[in-house]
């Protein structure tokens, strides 16, 4: 909001230049999680499909599949397993086709855990 | 305070981008493109994010979309919430009362099927009762999402008013 206030009294328009040009706004939206495959075991991937409040984290066939659609960007991920889950910054998720939300990220096998 | 970036767009080729996408708009319907929404038991936080689109702030009007009350003027329906089945019928006269060519957003995480399951009261997303056309992610969505979502869905309008084949099917 400050920022806002500076480049409109600098520019003289306070309106966003988004679609043309960046919003710096935009860095401070909560989003989805991004997951980091190589710290992602067996047990932390269960335990993440159990902590998601809004069924968006299932195990499925050795992958966690992430439905961003699904997605609060509530952070309880984070605070489950900080070490292999941290924020995407992506806000740009607007889509055509509803299975492109649906990620499937790989876990480590079993016996890496 | 930095220096301005020479890689950066000017303010005038945003005017420039802000006015072709208005006018591919205007291209497609000959007027602007008219939004109603639809709250189909929302907790409103979609539809605060949604206000804020006419804000000064993000200033929707200057990319040619404007918000209607009347479905029968409306091209875009703009759904939030996890599709209540008391509100189902209602929801499709809505559906059915809008000209062609008309597109269907759902969204949030409700309208996407994230928050609710399916049961007795609600349908748990929109595309259960709705051909939704483009999805929305976000809980809420920000301002800056959904008018990402609605370029997608000016483009999926043009893709859509190209497959028309002017040809009848016997009815």
């Amino acid at each position: 909001m400050p920022q806002w206030f500076v480049t409109g009294l600098r520019r003289g328009v306070v309106t966003t230049r988004y679609p043309a040009r960046r919003e710096p706004a935009a860095d401070d939206l909560p989003t989805p999680p991004a997951f980091r495959p190589e710290w992602l075991s067996q047990d932390r991937a269960l335990r993440l499909a159990e902590v998601c409040p809004s069924s968006a984290l299932a195990v499925a066939d050795g992958e966690l599949v992430f439905d961003v659609g699904k997605c609060t960007a509530c952070g309880r991920c984070h605070q489950a397993v900080p070490e292999a889950v941290t924020a995407s910054g992506e806000f740009e998720l607007a889509t055509g086709r509803r299975q492109d939300l649906v990620k499937r990220i790989p876990i480590l096998p079993s016996s890496a855990s | 305070m930095t220096a301005p970036d020479a890689t950066q767009p000017s303010a005038a080729d945003e005017i420039a981008a802000a006015t072709a996408l208005s006018r591919r708009v205007t291209a497609l319907f000959g007027r602007s493109l008219h939004i109603r929404t639809l709250d189909t038991g929302s907790c409103a936080a979609c539809e605060q994010e949604i206000r804020l689109l006419a804000a000064p702030h993000y200033d929707l009007h200057r990319l040619g979309f404007f918000f209607t009350p009347a479905p029968r003027h409306a091209d875009l329906l703009l759904v939030t919430g996890p599709m209540l089945r008391a509100f189902s019928l209602a929801a499709r006269k809505t559906y059915v009362a809008m000209p062609e060519p008309k597109l269907v957003v759902a969204t949030g995480a409700c309208a996407l099927g994230g928050v609710y399951q399916p049961d007795a009261f609600s349908y748990g997303s929109v595309d259960q009762v709705l051909p939704v056309d483009v999805w929305i992610p976000g809980c809420p969505p920000s301002p800056l999402a959904l008018l990402h979502g609605l370029m997608v869905a000016v483009d999926r309008l043009a893709a859509r008013v190209g497959s028309v084949s002017f040809t009848a099917d016997g009815e």
